[in-house]
C-alpha cells in the first residue's frame, strides 16, 4: 500500500455480533411501505440517534419487483451502522411489517414492529413508534472498538461518466479501492450499465466463483434500456477499463443482486444497481457498506440515511458551484488524502452531506406498479 | 344541496379550493432541498418530492415531465417554485414554462447557481416568501360546483368497499356530473373483470376501444412478470378483508365512479376536462401514484374510500377519506372523514352519497380533511419501467 | 344497499349470485334461512367474507354482483367459506402464461 502513514491508523467503531464494524450507531425506523413513511419520518425526527428510510414502494408490486423491495428492506436493517430497527407498516401491504420484523429477529437484530391499522391510526402509531425507538436507542449496549482499514467496507458509486469523472475522479477513487483491499478491507461497487455494455470484459473481470452470478446479472439486463440513461449511453462508446476506473484493479469476487448482502470477508463486490445515486447507495448499504464514496461530476449533494457519503468530484466548476457540498476535488487530492478523509469520517467526523443532513433513500424497481 | 362554493379563480379560468405555493423538484437530486425549503417556509408551501428525473429513457422522462407540469398547473396552486440541481435531464425551465403558460407566477431555483445546499435553503425560502405575496393576491370568490374536477380513489379495500363506500361515493359523483362537473376515477388494473360493464357505458367507440386496450395492457404486466396478479391485486389486506380475486375487487371498485356515461379516458397525468362528466384516467392501482396522476390532471379534491384504513393524503389536493367498514371507522376515525358503514344499519346509499357530496362542498370551501390536519401528504410519480419499453426505444 | 340481506346474516347482491357476503362475524353452525332453504355454516366466517349459497363444482364459476368473480378450485358445499383457498381468478394469470397456459 502506498500510504504507510495510514496503515496503522485506527478509528473508533461499533463492533457488531457478526464481526462487522459500524461507523455510525443509529436506530433505524423502517417503513415497510410508502403509506407509513411519513409516520416513520416523524418518529425518527423526535428521537435522537434514530434515522428513517422513507421510500415509495412496498405496494402494488409483482413477483421479482416485490421480492427486490423486501430483500432490500431486510438487508439494510442488518447494515453495520444500524443498532436496532423499528419496522412501521400500514397493515394491508404486500411487504408486511410483521414478516420483516420476524426475519430480522431471527438474524439477531433487535426489532420492534408496529402497524398503523393495528394501533388505530397515524397519531397513535407515531407515539408508540417514538416509545419503541427511544427504547431501542437507550438499550444500545454497543461495544466500541479500535478498528482499522480492514474493517472498512467502502461503497462506491459514480453517478455519471463525465470526462472529469473518467479522467480524474474515478482513477483517484480506484486507487483508494485498491489500497483498502490490499489492507484486507472490502469494496462494494454499483453501476450495472458498465458491465452490461461490456459483457466479455465483465465475465473476465469476475473470479471463477463469481462467474455464474455475473452471468445472471448480464441475463437480467439483456434487451432492456438502462435506467440511468445517460450513463447507459456513455458506456456504449467507452471501453470497460474507462468506465470502471473507480472500481480499482482487483478482480470481482462477488456479484450481488440488488438488495443482497455481501458474504465476503475481503475483496471486491459488484452489486446489480443502476448508476443513480440514491438507488445505488441503498444497494451498497444493503450489501454491507459502512461508508460510501460518491463520484459526482454533477455535484448531487444529497446524503443517505444509513451511511456517511463522501462526495468527490473531478470537475473544478462543480467544486466551485457547491463548495459546502463537495468533500474532495480530485485534482487537488491524492489517494492518501481521500483515504484519510474516509478514516476521519469513520471515526465520527461528519462528512459534508451529514452536516446539511438532507438525505435521499430509494429502491430500484424491476417491474411496473400495479 | 349547495351548488356553489367559494374558490380561487386562476388566470386560466379554473378554480382552486386551496392556495398553495408549490415547490416542485425536477429530479431526486433536488428533492430533499425542495422539501426542506417548503418545511422552513411554512404550511402554505407544499413540496412534491419524488425519486425520478435525473436521467430516464425518453418515454419515462416525458411522463415525469407531464406530471410535474400538471401538478404545478393544478388550480390549488397559486404560485410555483421549480427547483433543480442544474444538470439533470429534466430542466427547471421546461417545467416552469409549462406551468407559467397557465398564467401562474412561477420561478426557478438551481442549486448549482446559488452556491450549493445551504445557500439554496436560504434563497429558496426568500423566493417562496415572494411567491406567497403573489399567491395571496387571489381571494375566494363564488364558483359553481360544476367547476370541480372530483377525483375518486379506493385503497386498502375490503368487501365493504364495493358494498357501501364505493357506491356511496359513486352517488356523489352522479350528483356532481348531473350538476355539470367532472368526476374521474382510475386504477386500471381494478377494471379487470369488470371492464365489460364500463365498456357498455362508454359514450363513443373510441373511448370504448381505448379503455379495453388499456385494461389489456395492464393485465399484460402480470404476464410480463410471469406471476399471478394476486398478491399485488388483490393485496394481502384486501384478501384479509374478504376480497378473493381481482374480478371481485374490480366489480366493487368501479361503483365509485357512479352510473353515468363514460365520456373519455385520459393518460396518466394528462389534463382532465372541466364540465366533462365522468372521465377515466389510465393509472396503476397503486394509490399514491394514482392520486398524483389525477391531481396532475387538475383534480382539486379527491375522495378516497378505504375498508382497511389507508391514511395517505396528497400535498396539493385535500383527500376525503370514506370508509364503509364500521370497525375501521371506530378504530381509525382520526384518519377518516366520512362513515359509510351506516349502510349496514340501514342508511341508504343515496343518503350517504348526499353526505359525501356535502363534505365535498365543505372541503371546497376550506374545511380541512383529517389528512390535511395531520399533513399526511404522500407523493410519488409512476415511472414507466424499462421492462415495459421495447428495445427499439432509444433512451 | 344493493341486493338483499338473508336472515340478517348474508348479503346477496344479485339473484344469480351463488355466494352471500356476511354482514357480521359468523360462527360455525349458524343457520341462515335462504328463501325457505337452510344454509348452515360449516366453519367460522369473518365479516365481509363469502359463504356458498349453492354447491359449486370444481372449475365452476363463482358469482357475485351478478357477475363471475372466479372459479372454484375444488368442490364447494353449501355453507362453506369461499375464499383464496378454494376460489381462483381467471384474470391476470401471468403464472399460467409463464407455463404456457391461458392468462384470461
Amino acid at each position: 500500500m502506498s500510504s504507510s502513514s495510514l496503515s496503522g491508523r485506527t478509528f473508533e467503531g461499533a463492533a457488531r455480533e457478526d464481526g462487522t464494524v459500524g461507523v455510525r450507531d443509529n436506530v433505524l425506523v423502517l417503513p415497510s411501505v410508502i403509506c407509513s413513511h411519513l409516520v416513520a419520518e416523524r418518529i425518527a425526527a423526535r428521537v435522537d440517534d434514530a434515522v428513517a428510510t422513507p421510500h415509495d414502494h412496498g405496494c402494488a408490486q409483482l413477483g421479482a419487483d416485490n421480492e427486490q423491495t423486501q430483500r432490500t428492506l431486510l438487508s439494510i436493517a442488518q447494515n453495520p451502522n444500524v443498532a436496532g430497527t423499528v419496522v412501521v407498516g400500514l397493515g394491508c401491504e404486500e411487504v408486511q411489517s410483521a414478516e420483516v420484523a420476524t426475519a430480522l429477529e431471527s438474524r439477531d437484530v433487535p426489532v420492534r414492529e408496529l402497524s398503523i391499522q393495528d394501533v388505530g391510526g397515524t397519531d397513535e402509531c407515531v407515539e408508540q413508534g417514538v416509545e419503541a425507538a427511544t427504547e431501542l436507542v437507550q438499550s444500545r449496549h454497543t461495544t466500541r472498538t479500535a478498528a482499522d482499514i480492514s474493517d472498512l467496507t467502502i461503497g462506491i458509486v459514480s453517478s455519471d461518466l463525465d470526462a472529469s469523472t473518467i479522467e480524474s475522479a474515478d482513477p483517484l477513487v480506484g486507487r483508494v479501492a485498491d489500497d483498502v483491499i490490499a489492507a484486507g478491507g472490502r469494496v462494494v461497487v454499483a453501476g450495472n450499465e458498465r458491465l452490461v455494455a461490456n459483457p466479455e470484459d465483465a465475465r473476465e473481470a469476475a473470479t471463477e466463483d463469481a462467474r455464474d452470478s455475473m452471468g445472471d446479472l448480464l441475463d437480467r439486463h439483456e434487451g432492456h434500456p438502462a435506467r440511468a440513461t445517460r450513463v447507459g449511453q456513455f458506456t456504449r462508446n467507452r471501453s470497460y477499463e474507462e468506465v470502471t476506473r473507480g472500481w480499482g484493479s482487483a478482480p470481482i469476487s462477488e456479484v450481488l443482486s440488488y438488495g443482497e448482502r455481501s458474504t465476503l470477508s475481503e475483496g471486491l463486490t459488484a452489486v446489480d444497481a443502476p448508476s443513480r445515486f440514491a438507488e445505488a447507495t441503498t444497494a451498497l448499504a444493503a450489501a454491507d457498506a459502512n461508508v460510501v464514496v460518491h463520484v459526482t461530476g454533477d455535484g448531487i449533494p444529497s446524503g443517505h440515511p444509513l451511511v456517511p457519503v463522501v462526495k468527490v468530484t473531478g470537475d473544478p466548476g462543480t467544486a466551485v458551484a457547491l463548495p459546502d457540498d463537495i468533500d474532495l476535488l480530485a485534482r487537488q487530492a491524492d489517494s492518501e488524502q481521500l483515504l484519510e478523509r474516509l478514516l476521519d469520517v469513520a471515526n465520527g467526523e461528519m462528512c459534508l452531506a451529514e452536516e446539511h443532513s438532507l438525505t435521499e433513500f430509494a429502491i430500484t424497481r424491476v417491474g411496473p406498479s400495479m | 344541496m349547495a351548488h356553489t362554493f367559494e374558490g380561487y379563480r386562476r388566470p386560466d379560468g379554473r378554480v382552486g379550493v386551496r392556495n398553495y405555493v408549490a415547490v416542485i423538484p425536477t429530479s431526486v437530486a433536488a428533492s430533499s432541498v425542495a422539501s426542506a425549503i417548503a418545511d422552513e417556509a411554512g404550511p402554505w408551501a407544499r413540496a412534491t418530492p419524488h425519486q425520478l428525473g435525473t436521467s430516464q429513457p425518453t418515454p419515462a422522462r416525458r411522463q415525469t415531465e407531464r406530471v410535474l407540469v400538471g401538478i404545478g398547473r393544478n388550480p390549488n396552486v397559486g404560485a410555483a417554485l421549480v427547483v433543480e440541481l442544474g444538470t439533470e435531464d429534466i430542466s427547471a425551465e421546461t417545467i416552469a414554462d409549462g406551468i407559467s403558460n397557465s398564467g401562474k407566477t412561477t420561478e426557478t431555483l438551481a442549486i448549482r447557481e446559488v452556491g450549493g445546499t445551504s445557500n439554496a435553503l436560504v434563497e429558496g425560502v426568500s423566493r417562496l416568501t415572494r411567491l406567497k405575496a403573489e399567491a395571496d393576491r387571489a381571494t375566494r370568490e363564488e364558483a359553481d360546483v360544476s367547476e370541480l374536477v372530483f377525483g375518486v380513489e379506493c385503497g386498502g379495500s375490503d368487501a365493504t368497499s364495493g358494498i357501501a363506500a364505493n357506491p356511496a361515493v359513486g352517488a356523489a359523483c352522479d350528483r356532481l356530473v348531473e350538476a355539470g362537473g367532472t368526476a374521474s376515477f382510475s386504477e386500471t388494473p381494478e377494471f379487470i373483470g369488470a371492464e365489460h360493464i364500463l365498456a357498455d357505458r362508454c359514450a363513443d367507440e373510441e373511448t370504448r376501444e381505448r379503455l379495453l386496450e388499456r385494461v389489456d395492457m395492464r393485465e399484460g404486466m402480470a404476464e410480463l412478470m410471469s406471476v399471478d396478479l394476486r398478491g399485488a391485486q388483490p393485496t394481502p389486506g384486501n384478501q384479509v378483508g374478504g376480497l378473493t380475486t381481482i374480478e371481485e375487487k374490480s366489480l366493487g371498485a368501479i361503483s365509485k365512479g357512479g352510473t353515468t356515461a363514460i365520456r373519455g379516458i385520459v393518460d396518466y397525468g394528462e389534463e382532465l376536462p372541466t364540465n366533462g362528466g365522468l372521465v377515466l384516467m389510465d393509472t396503476p392501482g397503486y394509490d399514491v401514484e394514482s392520486v398524483v396522476g389525477k391531481v396532475a390532471g387538475g383534480a382539486q379534491i379527491v375522495a378516497f374510500t378505504t375498508g382497511r384504513g389507508s391514511t395517505t393524503g396528497n400535498p396539493l389536493a385535500p383527500v376525503i377519506k370514506v370508509t364503509g367498514n364500521p370497525k375501521t371507522w371506530k378504530r381509525m376515525s382520526n384518519n377518516i372523514d366520512v362513515n359509510a358503514g351506516t349502510v349496514f344499519d340501514g342508511e341508504s346509499i343515496d343518503s350517504v352519497g348526499g353526505r359525501i357530496f356535502e363534505t365535498l362542498v365543505d372541503v371546497a370551501n376550506g374545511r380541512r380533511t383529517e389528512a390535511e390536519h395531520r399533513r399526511l401528504e404522500e407523493f410519488a410519480i409512476n415511472e414507466i419501467q424499462p421492462e415495459e419499453l421495447t428495445t427499439e426505444v432509444s433512451g | 344497499m344493493k341486493g338483499r340481506v338473508l336472515d340478517d346474516a348474508l348479503l346477496q347482491l344479485s339473484t344469480s349470485d351463488n355466494v352471500g357476503t356476511t354482514v357480521d362475524d359468523l360462527s360455525e353452525g349458524t343457520k341462515i334461512d335462504s328463501d325457505g332453504r337452510d344454509v348452515v355454516l360449516v366453519e367460522d366466517v369473518p365479516f365481509g367474507h363469502k359463504v356458498a349459497l349453492e354447491s359449486v363444482e370444481a372449475g365452476e364459476n363463482v358469482r357475485k354482483y351478478g357477475e363471475i368473480i372466479g372459479t372454484a378450485t375444488q368442490p364447494i358445499d353449501v355453507g362453506e367459506w369461499v375464499h383464496t383457498h378454494n376460489c381462483e381468478s381467471t384474470r391476470g394469470r401471468g403464472d399460467r402464461a409463464a407455463t404456457g397456459g391461458e392468462t384470461a
